[in-house]
């Protein structure tokens, strides 16, 4: 047996002292509290008192035509992840041959990264407005006649809602194409080429598999953008209305307790996004642990 | 080299130019819009500054740019404090328990906001934490601290464990090893840290809204958070405001872009 030698031990200790202010950081208010979450979602909780119902405030709220229908907002911006992704990657082909300014353009399309979804769904908000620019544009096209107040009804509103969290995305996923073309190999694309092989050929059998991870690394920032990140601009253009029409889950949590009062019900919901989100991550980490082996 | 600019490259360039529109288009609107009246907004020709006086009337701006420079500041300054211990314990000091501190810590990524808002805001208003800027600082430091360690770690794994030893080797303590050989070598890290904490604590609503009670310590993007909510339908007035609110952070972004990129990216891995 190797003796602990006195440097090792003064090496853990500091090492166990230097972590510890970040775990208690963490713990204090992410660790314990999705703890009381946990507690709380069985509970009636009004944010001073708390009476417990156990499993019946989930089986409740299953039956809650509300519920479904947050959940069904939710599912139809999901839609828009592939055309989040895809277009973006189409930028990236083109930022990617280089012509001149490229760099320039690779700033502004990244640009709106660097600002606030308060300020994104207020300039949002007056594009979609029925004397907005959207308007000005068919109008201009000759096409004044469809003239649109989509704000107004409530799918028109989630569709709204959906558009701006495809531009929003833009930036982020296009970056992350980018860096991923800089990794590609050329000389298979030049070895493939003499083989006779064509630029779609080359594009899905050299390219595609090429880019793999980085296709993964923006699905899953995008899933986790659509249900986590749109809070700010459902709050500013929409208020999570009209109706429900533009209620997300994580809105629907804000309202529940910060609206209604109704802690327990919030707390539940809370629970629901924790998992979901728990059981993309750990898909995630499958996924990239089988690609390691 | 010549390069030539055929055909194709002049219709990706047509088609960049005319995507850069669509991107810029909150900035052209914003300051477009901002120079003109209420009355101009809805026809009338002309510009004026009478929004940018308003502004100042119906937004304490100065106040709120303060208040969001100062709560940036203090969850930067915790996070970077807790993150960059951290880091380095779990990437140089390792001992049986490290992994469980990696994963607990660096795990915490996972839970969102909104999963943890409704007891973290109960828990806070006991502790009374809710009145200042106490509240904001730490929840914003919290949220931060997850992704910034595994940043630190993943970095501090670059350094030589060899280089470590050595120096405690030579009579340094292994906090002074952190402080005098970690620490200068980790600025690029630090840096990324700083400006991804930034940006996004600038920008944040939720957290501010809920955590600062007092309106007088209100962020600026949640006093205009609240301006808008409250449906003042002065557009000229919000759009000046948005502007001011959005240019420190823009600034920022395009003197670190790439830094910022950096730490985009960094979550993809080798």
């Amino acid at each position: 047996m190797k003796k602990v030698s006195p440097l090792h031990k003064s090496r853990r200790r500091t090492g166990l002292i230097f972590a510890s202010p970040a775990l208690i950081l963490v713990a204090a208010f992410l660790g314990i509290p999705i703890i009381q979450a946990g507690y709380f979602s069985f509970t009636e909780w009004n944010g001073i008192t708390a009476i417990w119902h156990g499993i019946s405030t989930y089986t409740h709220e299953l039956h809650n035509p509300i519920f479904w229908r947050v959940l069904q907002n939710n599912g139809y911006l999901l839609l828009g992840v592939p055309i989040a992704i895809l277009f973006p990657m189409g930028i990236a082909f083109l930022l990617n041959e280089k012509v001149v300014g490229w760099k320039v353009f690779r700033t502004i399309y990244f640009l709106p990264t660097a600002i606030s979804w308060v300020v994104i769904g207020m300039v949002a908000m007056r594009f979609f407005a029925q004397e907005g620019l959207l308007n000005g544009l068919l109008r201009g096209a000759g096409l004044g006649f469809i003239k649109t107040d989509l704000l107004s009804s409530e799918q028109g509103a989630l569709f709204t809602v959906g558009i701006t969290f495809i531009w929003s995305m833009v930036g982020t996923n296009t970056i992350i194409f980018l860096t991923g073309m800089a990794t590609l190999d050329q000389s298979l694309n030049e070895a493939a080429r003499m083989d006779g092989a064509n630029n779609l050929r080359i594009f899905r059998s050299i390219t595609l598999p090429q880019l793999t991870r980085f296709i993964q690394f923006s699905f899953i920032i995008t899933i986790i953008s659509a249900f986590t990140a749109l809070f700010s601009l459902i709050f500013v253009m929409t208020g999570g209305g009209p109706g429900f029409g533009t209620t997300t889950l994580e809105f629907f949590i804000y309202q529940s307790a910060f609206s209604r009062g109704d802690f327990g019900t919030g707390a539940m919901l809370g629970v629901l996004l924790f998992f979901i989100m728990a059981i993309l991550g750990v898909g995630q980490l499958l996924i990239m642990r089988n690609r390691d082996e | 080299m010549k390069k030539k600019f055929g055909l194709k490259n002049t219709l990706i360039f047509a088609t960049m130019s005319l995507l850069a529109v669509v991107m810029l288009y909150p900035f052209i609107f914003m300051i477009a819009t901002s120079f003109k009246s209420k009355e101009q907004y809805f026809g009338a020709p002309g510009h004026s500054l009478s929004s940018w006086h308003n502004l100042f009337k119906a937004l304490p701006v100065g106040r709120q740019l303060i208040n969001s420079t100062l709560v940036c500041a203090g969850a930067i300054f915790i996070i970077l404090f807790v993150a960059t211990m951290a880091g380095f314990a779990l990437a140089k000091l390792r001992s049986k328990a490290s992994p469980y501190f990696f994963l607990g810590i660096v795990g915490a990524m996972l839970i969102p906001l909104q999963s943890i808002i409704i007891p973290a805001y109960i828990n806070a208003s006991k502790l009374n934490l809710l009145t200042g800027y106490w509240g904001a600082i730490f929840v914003y430091a919290a949220l931060g601290t997850p992704f910034a360690t595994f940043l630190m770690t993943s970095y501090f794994r670059g350094i030589p464990d060899d280089l470590v030893e050595a120096a405690v080797v030579d009579g340094l303590s292994y906090g002074a090893v952190f402080r005098k050989v970690a620490m200068p070598l980790a600025v690029p890290a630090v840096i990324t840290v700083i400006v991804l904490q930034f940006i996004q604590i600038w920008d944040d609503l939720l957290v501010g809204l809920l955590f600062i009670q007092d309106p007088n310590y209100r962020t600026i993007t949640v006093g205009l958070g609240a301006l808008s909510a409250g449906r003042v339908t002065d557009i000229p007035v919000l759009m000046a405001g948005s502007l001011i609110s959005a240019i420190p952070a823009v600034v920022v972004y395009l003197i670190f872009q790439r830094q910022l990129v950096n730490g985009l990216t960094a979550g993809i891995g080798k």
